[in-house]
């Protein structure tokens, strides 16, 4: 279930409702993959999936079931309905469980299913008031609130029965400003695996805080020179660069088909001692927490880089048998229609001790300060990236002068990497809505410390 | 593909909506089935069956307006959902500029869904074991051999086919019907220089019909794509003749689109603001809807709110032509509706050149982009700034892989400046763009 209230010229007069439904079966022959689904759980419907998913097997290896006990016991199995009470371990190895309760990282308070979207409305108006209170030059807020509510129920040939309730709830905004015939847009969002209790007047504060923040900035902000030069990224939503240059290279299917540029590295040394890189699946109510990955391993905390070493690659269930190692949780899917796949779900550097982010400007002497990007793209093979700045200034002799835009950051994922010099204390994991997509999206989080990097190409003027 | 139980369902649907109190609605009802073939490294390695079918609701209640959609289509499911949606879309301010679109502008010969030929019966017979073969046949894994420059390391091949169909009908007596299979196969390979880098390279092939794709060249392209980027690295800055492939060409000219766009000219976030019959970009260029053209993917009779589509001029010789407007933001803005957006745009040739070739040696040197990688463009300035990738060519042939670069400047700038326009438009692509050349580009990295 998901719902979406939007308010838009001062009205909150467009809204929807989605019901979506279904069943994925996939069958596994060594590192080999079937797939199909259906949007009906009855027994025909399912064993017509199973079939055209079983001939990845080079046989019709589920015609041969028809109505068997087994598939009677799958009926059963499927036909228990996922638990409202969060994650659950129904069965281990045919084992039913006592309890089943497992940790969950996304308690709900209140369930989205039992609200009134008109309590809501309320909400948006306000938002848009504190906005324009805020600032003179606003002309436009567009505002939306989404949230769902996913009911999953998993089951495995390995006699795995296990139950999760996923919810999401986003508050996205984006306002245009205009001054003196100019004009610039801005967007603030945050989002969280989280009940109806996300709906705060204290979020409401925060992201029209942060949708009017540097406003003046954006409107001085001019393209600047650019050429070879040190960059120190934010703290937080910086982190998208993790996550895209490098992050996506440390997926193990990449590397099993030997096309990242990590393939063959575990083990060695890839960037400075002391930089410790994770993925993380148990952060509560972050956008990438997983209760159990979609094929039912469990959420948990990933180093990807101790120490400056490579230490693991981020794995399903077919990359972990292919490595012999055990999965990590990181086979997701965007939904029933998909298959699961090596993603990332919480991704960031933890902190290290070179002190505060105004030590690693004045480090840097000249250069550019960053603190938001966007519209990334990287490809795996090579590592190249190029990130647009949404939001920066110049370094000139250890300070932060001239607001920048409309330049892009290019270089290399692992060469950035080796590249970081420094890496403040001031970790942050970013609140805002976060999309991964690789083929299907995936809701992600992503954060870093502040850090300065040597030698990256910045785009601007001649 | 749709069957008339199904058309019941949505007739249903619309019924249900008026009892529970809405005085309008619009549902559509598409279903498709796709099935997937993917190869790794000339084996099968993954195999999908993919079958949707859905229903989205468009409802016009007391002054209100929402959009909704399920997949759970029985009549007990349906009810259900038809009265929350109903009820949701009471709690929402009124709008009274949210209605259906006039009938009279509504399409009314879409009644078979195969009007454009996108609908090929060959589709039904092709077998699994078909779709194994095609995958397999294309596959190049140990077809090409190694050479002293590289080695193949990857190749991920994917033949599909689907079907799909959707109907589209409202309270107004709307009934539109699109019909289209398509049949493609793509590959993407990573090869290996000697020094340990790795270069990746990706071709496809498409077509509404079976016996019109074409997979043989597909995997050596990919290959000679790959191997041609070994060793590139980025030229020096300055401002230099860009020629842009027509395999990427449409990152130009979507911004211009979107900037055309209703949502974004209502909200004054357009670059193309107060441009309507203006002369805002060099003579030499010239934007057509084709909607039209019978037999390729991505031609239509009718929007999402069942309006005709109709060929005509977007940009005539750099004056534009028209804005896309919906119902609903032609009423925001005291404007005459158009079309929601523009279905297949289509960039006409200028200055005599028909080909990539043809244009470099026309331009004699510069930088072809032969791929973007990240950038953005600001949608309220045209402002852009983009990664390329490509080669450095002069005297009308290429010399050397480019990498690491960016190209920068402001769209209305940009296309005062296209020089070139060939006639090499891929038929399988959403937009037909054809190799550009724009001179006096920034390029720095």
């Amino acid at each position: 279930m998901v719902s979406n209230l939007m308010l838009r010229d001062g009205e909150v007069s467009s809204g929807g409702l989605t019901v979506d439904y279904g069943c994925g079966v996939r069958v596994l022959e060594g590192e080999k993959t079937g797939y199909a689904y259906s949007e009906s759980t009855d027994m025909r419907s399912l064993l017509e999936a199973a079939r055209a998913a079983g001939a990845i097997a080079g046989k019709d290896s589920f015609a041969s079931l028809g109505m068997t006990k087994k598939g009677l016991e799958m009926t059963n199995k499927l036909s228990s309905r996922p638990s409202n009470r969060g994650p659950r371990q129904l069965q281990i190895g045919g084992v039913k469980q006592a309890s089943g309760e497992i940790p969950n990282f996304y308690p709900m308070q209140r369930d989205w299913r039992t609200c009134n979207p008109a309590d809501f409305v309320e909400g948006l108006h306000k938002l848009e008031s504190l906005i324009r209170a805020k600032d003179s030059r606003v002309a436009k807020v567009i505002a939306l609130l989404g949230y769902s509510v996913s009911e999953i129920l998993m089951y495995n040939s390995l006699d795995e029965l296990t139950s999760d309730l996923r919810p999401m709830a986003s508050l996205s905004v984006q306002v245009v400003y205009q001054s003196k015939g100019s004009v610039q847009t801005k967007s603030a969002s945050r989002s969280f695996r989280m009940g109806v209790e996300f709906f705060t007047d204290e979020l409401i504060n925060e992201v029209a805080t942060e949708a009017t923040a540097g406003i003046d900035a954006m409107f001085e902000a001019r393209r600047p020179a650019g050429g070879q030069m040190s960059v120190v990224m934010g703290a937080g939503a910086s982190g998208i660069l993790l996550h895209e240059a490098m992050g996506h290279a440390f997926e193990a299917d990449f590397n099993r088909k030997g096309q990242s540029i990590f393939a063959g590295k575990i083990g060695q040394q890839i960037c400075r001692k002391g930089i410790n890189i994770v993925d993380d699946g148990t952060l509560p109510f972050f956008r990438g927490s997983c209760n159990f990955d979609d094929e039912g391993v469990p959420g948990q905390k990933t180093y990807m880089v101790t120490d400056g070493v490579l230490t693991s690659y981020l794995h399903d269930r077919i990359s972990a048998n292919y490595y012999g190692v055990a999965p990590t949780g990181n086979g997701r899917r965007e939904s029933f229609r998909y298959n699961p796949i090596p993603r990332m779900r919480s991704t960031y550097m933890e902190n290290g001790a070179d002190g505060t982010v105004e030590d690693l400007i004045k480090m840097a002497g000249n250069g550019i300060y960053v603190d938001e990007f966007a519209n990334g793209e990287v490809k795996i093979g090579e590592g190249d990236f190029t990130f647009y700045v949404k939001s920066g200034f110049l370094i000139e002799d250890g300070r932060l002068t001239m607001p920048v835009k409309d330049i892009n950051i290019i270089g290399n994922g692992p060469q950035a990497l080796s590249d970081i010099v420094a890496v403040a204390g001031d970790l942050k994991v970013d609140p805002g809505r976060w999309t991964c997509g690789k083929g299907q999206s995936a809701p992600v989080s992503c954060g870093i410390p502040s850090v300065l990097i040597n030698n990256l190409t910045v785009g601007g003027g001649q | 593909m749709i069957e008339n139980y199904e058309l019941e369902l949505a007739r249903l649907a619309m019924d249900i909506a008026a009892q529970e109190g809405a005085q309008k609605c619009r549902v559509c009802l598409s279903k498709s089935v796709s099935d997937i073939f993917s190869t790794l490294d000339g084996e099968i390695d993954k195999v999908s069956h993919c079958m949707d079918r859905g229903l989205s609701l468009t409802l016009f209640v007391d002054g209100r307006f929402g959009t909704f959609s399920t997949n759970q289509l029985d009549e007990a499911s349906l009810r259900d959902f038809v009265r929350k949606a109903v009820n949701m879309t009471r709690i929402l301010a009124t709008d009274q500029l949210r209605d259906l679109p006039d009938p009279a502008r509504c399409c009314t010969k879409a009644g078979s869904g195969d009007e454009l030929g996108l609908y090929d019966p060959a589709y039904a017979k092709v077998s699994a074991d078909q779709r194994s073969a095609m995958a397999l046949q294309a596959a190049v894994t140990g077809r090409i051999p190694d050479t002293p420059a590289y080695k193949l390391i990857s190749e991920e091949g994917e033949y599909s086919d689907s079907e799909f169909d959707a109907v589209t009908l409202d309270s107004g007596g709307l009934f539109c019907r699109h019909k289209e299979t398509s049949f493609e196969y793509g590959v993407e390979v990573t090869v290996e220089a000697p020094d340990g880098s790795k270069y990746s390279g990706f071709w496809w092939e498409s077509s509404p019909r079976l016996d019109g794709l074409r997979t043989d060249e597909v995997g050596r392209k990919a290959v000679a794509r790959a191997a041609a980027q070994i060793g590139s690295q980025p030229f020096p800055g300055g401002k230099y003749t860009m020629v842009v492939d027509t395999d990427v060409a449409s990152r130009l000219v979507t911004p211009v689109l979107n900037a055309l766009g209703g949502y974004s000219l209502q909200q004054g976030n357009s670059f193309m603001n107060g441009t309507l019959g203006q002369q805002v970009f060099g003579e030499s260029v010239t934007i057509i809807d084709d909607c039209h053209i019978a037999g390729q993917s991505g031609s239509r009779l009718f929007d999402s709110e069942g309006v005709a589509t109709a060929p005509g001029p977007v940009i005539e010789n750099g004056v534009v032509k028209e804005y896309f407007i919906n119902t609903y933001i032609s009423r925001k803005m005291e404007i005459a509706p158009t079309i929601e957006d523009c279905t297949r745009a289509h960039l006409l040739p200028f200055g005599g050149v028909s080909d990539r070739e043809a244009i470099l040696r026309k331009c004699g040197e510069g930088i072809l982009v032969t791929g973007f990688n990240g950038g953005n463009c600001n949608s309220a300035t045209g402002d852009f700034s983009y990664g390329i990738e490509g080669f450095r060519f002069e005297n009308g042939k290429i010399v050397s892989p480019v990498s690491g670069m960016l190209i920068t400047g402001n769209f209305r700038e940009l296309w005062k400046n296209l020089i070139a326009a060939g006639d090499d438009a891929r038929p399988c692509m959403a937009k037909l763009i054809p190799t550009l050349a724009f001179t006096n580009v920034d390029f720095n990295g």
